[in-house]
Protein backbone atom coordinates (compact mmCIF):
# COMPACT_ATOMS: atom_id res chain seq x y z
CA UNK A 1 0.00 0.00 0.00
CA UNK A 2 1.72 3.15 -1.16
CA UNK A 3 -1.23 5.50 -1.41
CA UNK A 4 1.03 7.65 0.76
CA UNK A 5 3.01 8.33 -2.42
CA UNK A 6 -0.12 9.83 -4.02
CA UNK A 7 -0.84 11.89 -0.92
CA UNK A 8 2.73 13.13 -0.76
CA UNK A 9 2.67 14.11 -4.42
CA UNK A 10 -0.45 16.23 -3.79
CA UNK A 11 1.13 17.74 -0.66
CA UNK A 12 4.15 18.75 -2.75
CA UNK A 13 1.94 20.13 -5.51
CA UNK A 14 0.71 22.82 -3.10
CA UNK A 15 4.22 23.73 -1.95
CA UNK A 16 6.26 23.46 -5.15
CA UNK A 17 5.47 25.56 -8.23
CA UNK A 18 8.33 23.80 -10.09
CA UNK A 19 6.64 20.44 -9.58
CA UNK A 20 3.35 21.88 -10.89
CA UNK A 21 5.19 23.08 -13.97
CA UNK A 22 6.87 19.68 -14.46
CA UNK A 23 3.50 17.94 -14.13
CA UNK A 24 2.05 20.29 -16.74
CA UNK A 25 4.91 19.95 -19.23
CA UNK A 26 5.71 16.26 -18.90
CA UNK A 27 3.33 14.44 -16.57
CA UNK A 28 4.73 10.98 -17.26
CA UNK A 29 8.29 12.00 -16.42
CA UNK A 30 7.17 14.01 -13.43
CA UNK A 31 5.25 11.06 -11.99
CA UNK A 32 8.19 8.70 -12.57
CA UNK A 33 10.48 11.06 -10.67
CA UNK A 34 8.58 11.25 -7.39
CA UNK A 35 9.73 9.62 -4.17
CA UNK A 36 8.53 7.34 -2.77
CA UNK A 37 7.65 5.80 -6.13
CA UNK A 38 4.07 5.45 -7.29
CA UNK A 39 2.72 2.02 -8.18
CA UNK A 40 1.81 1.45 -11.83
CA UNK A 41 -1.88 1.59 -10.89
CA UNK A 42 -1.46 4.89 -9.09
CA UNK A 43 0.57 6.39 -11.90
CA UNK A 44 -1.95 5.26 -14.48
CA UNK A 45 -4.84 6.71 -12.51
CA UNK A 46 -3.02 10.00 -12.03
CA UNK A 47 -2.15 10.28 -15.73
CA UNK A 48 -5.81 9.69 -16.58
CA UNK A 49 -6.96 12.24 -13.99
CA UNK A 50 -8.92 9.34 -12.53
CA UNK A 51 -9.37 10.73 -9.05
CA UNK A 52 -12.38 8.46 -8.54
CA UNK A 53 -10.14 5.39 -8.57
CA UNK A 54 -7.58 7.12 -6.34
CA UNK A 55 -10.39 8.06 -3.95
CA UNK A 56 -11.55 4.45 -3.78
CA UNK A 57 -7.93 3.38 -3.19
CA UNK A 58 -7.93 5.52 -0.06
CA UNK A 59 -6.14 8.68 -1.17
CA UNK A 60 -6.70 11.69 1.07
CA UNK A 61 -9.41 13.88 -0.42
CA UNK A 62 -8.19 17.21 0.91
CA UNK A 63 -4.83 16.53 -0.75
CA UNK A 64 -6.29 14.95 -3.88
CA UNK A 65 -8.50 17.96 -4.62
CA UNK A 66 -5.38 20.10 -4.99
CA UNK A 67 -4.84 18.43 -8.39
CA UNK A 68 -8.14 20.00 -9.49
CA UNK A 69 -7.41 23.31 -7.83
CA UNK A 70 -4.12 23.65 -9.69
CA UNK A 71 -5.61 22.28 -12.95
CA UNK A 72 -3.18 19.40 -13.24
CA UNK A 73 -3.48 16.06 -15.07
CA UNK A 74 -6.48 17.20 -17.09
CA UNK A 75 -8.47 18.22 -14.03
CA UNK A 76 -10.13 21.34 -12.75
CA UNK A 77 -12.27 21.61 -9.63
CA UNK A 78 -15.50 20.93 -11.49
CA UNK A 79 -14.17 17.84 -13.24
CA UNK A 80 -12.55 16.72 -9.98
CA UNK A 81 -15.87 16.99 -8.14
CA UNK A 82 -17.79 15.18 -10.88
CA UNK A 83 -15.38 12.25 -10.80
CA UNK A 84 -15.49 11.96 -7.01
CA UNK A 85 -19.29 12.00 -7.07
CA UNK A 86 -19.39 9.38 -9.82
CA UNK A 87 -17.00 7.09 -7.93
CA UNK A 88 -19.18 7.16 -4.81
CA UNK A 89 -22.60 7.02 -6.44
CA UNK B 1 -0.15 37.34 35.60
CA UNK B 2 -1.35 37.91 32.04
CA UNK B 3 -4.82 39.32 31.62
CA UNK B 4 -7.12 37.17 29.50
CA UNK B 5 -9.48 39.57 27.76
CA UNK B 6 -11.58 37.20 25.64
CA UNK B 7 -11.53 35.76 22.18
CA UNK B 8 -13.18 35.32 18.81
CA UNK B 9 -13.99 32.28 16.70
CA UNK B 10 -13.99 32.77 12.95
CA UNK B 11 -13.83 30.81 9.69
CA UNK B 12 -10.99 30.93 7.17
CA UNK B 13 -12.56 30.30 3.76
CA UNK B 14 -9.71 31.10 1.34
CA UNK B 15 -12.09 32.68 -1.19
CA UNK B 16 -13.39 35.31 1.25
CA UNK B 17 -10.63 37.92 0.76
CA UNK B 18 -11.17 37.82 -3.01
CA UNK B 19 -14.96 38.01 -2.67
CA UNK B 20 -14.60 41.13 -0.54
CA UNK B 21 -11.91 42.70 -2.78
CA UNK B 22 -14.06 42.20 -5.87
CA UNK B 23 -17.23 43.41 -4.14
CA UNK B 24 -19.18 40.26 -4.97
CA UNK B 25 -22.68 39.77 -3.51
CA UNK B 26 -21.46 38.14 -0.31
CA UNK B 27 -18.87 40.87 0.35
CA UNK B 28 -21.04 43.00 2.63
CA UNK B 29 -22.02 40.05 4.83
CA UNK B 30 -18.45 38.78 5.11
CA UNK B 31 -17.15 42.26 5.85
CA UNK B 32 -19.83 42.81 8.49
CA UNK B 33 -19.16 39.50 10.27
CA UNK B 34 -15.38 39.79 10.38
CA UNK B 35 -15.86 43.49 11.14
CA UNK B 36 -17.74 42.68 14.36
CA UNK B 37 -14.86 40.55 15.55
CA UNK B 38 -12.25 43.07 14.34
CA UNK B 39 -14.00 45.91 16.20
CA UNK B 40 -14.16 43.87 19.36
CA UNK B 41 -10.43 43.09 19.08
CA UNK B 42 -9.56 46.73 18.43
CA UNK B 43 -11.42 47.81 21.56
CA UNK B 44 -9.95 44.96 23.62
CA UNK B 45 -6.39 46.13 22.72
CA UNK B 46 -4.60 42.77 23.02
CA UNK B 47 -0.79 42.69 23.29
CA UNK B 48 -0.74 39.15 21.94
CA UNK B 49 -3.10 36.71 20.23
CA UNK B 50 -3.14 33.02 21.12
CA UNK B 51 -4.15 31.61 17.75
CA UNK B 52 -5.74 28.13 17.68
CA UNK B 53 -5.51 26.62 14.21
CA UNK B 54 -5.40 23.33 12.31
CA UNK B 55 -2.51 23.00 9.87
CA UNK B 56 -3.95 22.14 6.44
CA UNK B 57 -1.40 19.52 5.39
CA UNK B 58 1.02 22.38 4.85
CA UNK B 59 3.69 22.36 7.57
CA UNK B 60 3.04 18.98 9.05
CA UNK B 61 2.74 15.97 6.79
CA UNK B 62 6.02 14.29 5.84
CA UNK B 63 8.30 14.40 8.86
CA UNK B 64 5.66 14.25 11.55
CA UNK B 65 2.04 15.14 12.24
CA UNK B 66 1.96 16.54 15.77
CA UNK B 67 -1.31 16.22 17.65
CA UNK B 68 -0.45 19.56 19.29
CA UNK B 69 2.38 21.97 18.48
CA UNK B 70 3.30 25.56 19.26
CA UNK B 71 5.19 27.78 16.84
CA UNK B 72 8.18 29.47 18.50
CA UNK B 73 9.83 31.22 15.52
CA UNK B 74 10.32 35.00 15.70
CA UNK B 75 7.94 35.44 12.77
CA UNK B 76 6.31 33.47 9.99
CA UNK B 77 5.19 34.19 6.42
CA UNK B 78 2.11 33.14 4.54
CA UNK B 79 -0.22 31.99 3.20
CA UNK B 80 2.17 29.62 1.47
CA UNK B 81 -0.72 27.44 0.31
CA UNK B 82 -2.42 30.40 -1.45
CA UNK B 83 0.30 32.44 -3.16
CA UNK B 84 -2.43 34.32 -5.03
CA UNK B 85 -3.60 35.90 -1.75
CA UNK B 86 -1.86 38.86 -0.13
CA UNK B 87 1.28 37.61 1.60
CA UNK B 88 2.02 38.62 5.17
CA UNK B 89 4.90 38.41 7.59
CA UNK B 90 3.38 37.88 11.03
CA UNK B 91 5.32 38.41 14.24
CA UNK B 92 5.28 35.60 16.78
CA UNK B 93 5.64 36.36 20.49
CA UNK B 94 8.44 33.81 20.61
CA UNK B 95 9.45 34.17 24.28
CA UNK B 96 5.86 33.72 25.42
CA UNK B 97 5.34 30.86 22.96
CA UNK B 98 8.40 29.07 24.35
CA UNK B 99 7.29 29.57 27.95
CA UNK B 100 3.76 28.32 27.20
CA UNK B 101 5.12 25.26 25.39
CA UNK B 102 7.50 24.47 28.25
CA UNK B 103 4.69 24.90 30.79
CA UNK B 104 2.43 22.57 28.79
CA UNK B 105 5.07 19.85 28.56
CA UNK B 106 5.65 20.07 32.31
CA UNK B 107 1.89 19.87 32.83
CA UNK B 108 1.79 16.57 30.95
CA UNK B 109 0.78 17.76 27.46
CA UNK B 110 3.16 16.41 24.82
CA UNK B 111 3.14 19.59 22.74
CA UNK B 112 5.68 19.81 19.95
CA UNK B 113 7.76 22.89 19.30
CA UNK B 114 7.98 24.19 15.75
CA UNK B 115 11.02 26.41 15.27
CA UNK B 116 10.51 27.15 11.60
CA UNK B 117 7.17 27.09 9.83
CA UNK B 118 5.02 28.92 7.33
CA UNK B 119 1.51 30.17 7.88
CA UNK B 120 -1.27 28.67 5.81
CA UNK B 121 -4.64 30.23 5.00
CA UNK B 122 -6.38 29.17 8.26
CA UNK B 123 -4.08 31.65 10.02
CA UNK B 124 -3.70 34.42 7.48
CA UNK B 125 -7.31 34.73 6.27
CA UNK B 126 -8.62 35.54 9.78
CA UNK B 127 -5.70 37.92 10.44
CA UNK B 128 -6.25 39.60 7.04
CA UNK B 129 -9.70 40.62 8.24
CA UNK B 130 -9.11 40.99 12.00
CA UNK B 131 -5.69 42.67 12.30
CA UNK B 132 -4.79 43.71 8.74
CA UNK B 133 -1.88 45.82 9.97
CA UNK B 134 -0.44 42.66 11.56
CA UNK B 135 0.48 44.80 14.57
CA UNK B 136 -0.30 42.17 17.22
CA UNK B 137 2.08 39.22 17.59
CA UNK B 138 0.63 35.73 17.79
CA UNK B 139 1.31 32.51 19.65
CA UNK B 140 0.27 29.86 17.11
CA UNK B 141 -1.19 26.72 18.67
CA UNK B 142 -1.54 23.95 16.09
CA UNK B 143 -4.17 21.33 16.81
CA UNK B 144 -4.40 18.37 14.46
CA UNK B 145 -8.01 18.61 13.34
CA UNK B 146 -7.72 17.16 9.85
CA UNK B 147 -5.57 14.03 9.84
CA UNK B 148 -6.92 11.12 11.90
CA UNK B 149 -6.31 10.12 14.60
CA UNK B 150 -7.46 13.35 16.24
CA UNK B 151 -7.09 14.10 19.92
CA UNK B 152 -10.32 13.75 21.90
CA UNK B 153 -12.28 16.97 22.40
CA UNK B 154 -11.84 16.83 26.18
CA UNK B 155 -8.06 16.77 25.70
CA UNK B 156 -8.20 19.83 23.44
CA UNK B 157 -10.38 21.61 26.00
CA UNK B 158 -7.90 20.67 28.73
CA UNK B 159 -5.04 21.97 26.59
CA UNK B 160 -6.76 25.35 26.43
CA UNK B 161 -7.23 25.32 30.20
CA UNK B 162 -3.54 24.49 30.67
CA UNK B 163 -2.56 27.39 28.40
CA UNK B 164 -4.63 29.57 30.75
CA UNK B 165 -2.58 28.28 33.69
CA UNK B 166 0.63 29.05 31.80
CA UNK B 167 -0.57 32.61 31.15
CA UNK B 168 -1.55 33.01 34.81
CA UNK B 169 2.09 32.38 35.70
CA UNK B 170 3.38 35.13 33.42
CA UNK B 171 5.09 38.05 35.19
CA UNK B 172 3.64 41.52 34.59
CA UNK B 173 5.23 43.64 31.88
CA UNK B 174 6.64 47.04 32.97
CA UNK B 175 3.45 48.68 31.69
CA UNK B 176 1.11 46.28 33.48
CA UNK B 177 -0.18 42.79 32.76
CA UNK B 178 0.14 41.34 29.28
CA UNK B 179 -3.26 41.59 27.59
CA UNK B 180 -4.03 38.28 25.84
CA UNK B 181 -6.88 37.55 23.44
CA UNK B 182 -7.57 34.26 21.67
CA UNK B 183 -8.58 33.44 18.12
CA UNK B 184 -10.00 30.10 17.00
CA UNK B 185 -10.08 29.36 13.28
CA UNK B 186 -12.32 26.72 11.73
CA UNK B 187 -15.64 25.27 10.61
CA UNK B 188 -18.12 22.99 12.40
CA UNK B 189 -19.10 20.85 9.42
CA UNK B 190 -17.17 20.84 6.19
CA UNK B 191 -16.16 18.33 3.52
CA UNK B 192 -13.41 19.31 1.09
CA UNK B 193 -13.01 17.21 -2.03
CA UNK B 194 -14.46 14.05 -0.52
CA UNK B 195 -17.53 11.88 -1.22
CA UNK B 196 -19.85 14.15 0.79
CA UNK B 197 -19.37 17.30 -1.28
CA UNK B 198 -22.49 19.07 -2.53
CA UNK B 199 -23.98 18.60 -6.00
CA UNK B 200 -22.54 21.88 -7.27
CA UNK B 201 -19.18 22.37 -5.57
CA UNK B 202 -15.97 20.63 -4.50
CA UNK B 203 -16.96 21.35 -0.90
CA UNK B 204 -20.03 20.57 1.17
CA UNK B 205 -21.59 20.75 4.62
CA UNK B 206 -22.42 17.10 5.33
CA UNK B 207 -23.95 17.36 8.81
CA UNK B 208 -26.25 20.36 9.17
CA UNK B 209 -27.96 18.80 12.22
CA UNK B 210 -24.63 18.75 14.03
CA UNK B 211 -23.85 22.26 12.82
CA UNK B 212 -27.15 23.55 14.23
CA UNK B 213 -26.54 21.68 17.46
CA UNK B 214 -23.03 23.14 17.89
CA UNK B 215 -24.49 26.59 17.40
CA UNK B 216 -27.14 25.99 20.10
CA UNK B 217 -24.54 24.70 22.56
CA UNK B 218 -22.20 27.63 21.90
CA UNK B 219 -25.04 30.14 22.17
CA UNK B 220 -26.13 28.71 25.52
CA UNK B 221 -22.58 28.55 26.87
CA UNK B 222 -22.90 24.77 27.23
CA UNK B 223 -19.27 24.01 26.45
CA UNK B 224 -19.03 20.99 28.75
CA UNK B 225 -21.93 19.30 26.96
CA UNK B 226 -20.44 20.17 23.57
CA UNK B 227 -17.12 18.62 24.57
CA UNK B 228 -18.89 15.38 25.55
CA UNK B 229 -20.84 15.30 22.30
CA UNK B 230 -17.91 16.12 20.00
CA UNK B 231 -16.76 12.50 19.79
CA UNK B 232 -14.35 11.33 17.14
CA UNK B 233 -17.24 9.62 15.34
CA UNK B 234 -19.30 12.81 15.38
CA UNK B 235 -16.43 14.96 14.11
CA UNK B 236 -15.86 12.46 11.29
CA UNK B 237 -19.55 12.61 10.36
CA UNK B 238 -19.20 16.40 10.19
CA UNK B 239 -16.80 16.04 7.26
CA UNK B 240 -13.10 15.71 6.59
CA UNK B 241 -12.62 19.19 8.10
CA UNK B 242 -15.15 18.59 10.90
CA UNK B 243 -12.25 18.34 13.35
CA UNK B 244 -11.63 22.07 12.99
CA UNK B 245 -14.17 22.46 15.80
CA UNK B 246 -11.33 21.33 18.08
CA UNK B 247 -9.72 24.77 17.62
CA UNK B 248 -12.85 26.39 19.03
CA UNK B 249 -13.06 23.86 21.85
CA UNK B 250 -9.43 24.51 22.84
CA UNK B 251 -10.06 28.25 22.83
CA UNK B 252 -13.15 27.77 24.99
CA UNK B 253 -11.00 25.73 27.40
CA UNK B 254 -8.70 28.73 27.65
CA UNK B 255 -11.46 31.33 28.03
CA UNK B 256 -13.84 29.28 30.23
CA UNK B 257 -16.55 31.71 29.16
CA UNK B 258 -20.29 32.04 29.56
CA UNK B 259 -22.49 32.60 26.52
CA UNK B 260 -20.94 34.61 23.70
CA UNK B 261 -21.48 38.34 23.23
CA UNK B 262 -22.11 37.66 19.57
CA UNK B 263 -22.70 34.53 17.53
CA UNK B 264 -23.75 34.43 13.90
CA UNK B 265 -23.73 31.55 11.44
CA UNK B 266 -23.13 31.23 7.74
CA UNK B 267 -25.00 27.96 7.57
CA UNK B 268 -24.32 27.31 3.88
CA UNK B 269 -20.61 27.28 4.70
CA UNK B 270 -20.91 25.21 7.90
CA UNK B 271 -19.18 27.88 9.94
CA UNK B 272 -19.86 30.75 12.35
CA UNK B 273 -18.44 33.88 13.94
CA UNK B 274 -18.39 34.22 17.74
CA UNK B 275 -17.14 36.77 20.25
CA UNK B 276 -16.48 36.01 23.89
CA UNK B 277 -15.57 38.89 26.17
CA UNK B 278 -14.02 38.41 29.57
CA UNK B 279 -17.32 39.46 31.18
Amino acid sequence: MSVYAVNKLCYRVVREPALRQFLTEDPEAALLAVSPPLTDTERGALLAGDVGTLSLMGANHFLLHQLGRFRLLGLDLQRYAERIRAAHR
Amino acid sequence: MAQLIGGVGVPHTPHFPGIVDRGEPLAAEIGELYGRAANWLRQARPDVLVFFTCDHYYNFFVESIPIFAIGVAESARGPGDYRELRQYEVRVHAPLARRVQAHLVQAGFDVGMSQEFELDHPVTVPLHFLTPGMGVPIVPVFINGLIPPLAPAWRCHALGTAIGAALAGEPDEPGGPLRVAAIASGSFSLEIGGPRISAHSHTGVPDLDWFDHVLVRLGAGEVGELVKEATGEQLARAGNAGGELLSWIAMLGLLDPGPPEFLAAQRDFGHAFGIWGSG
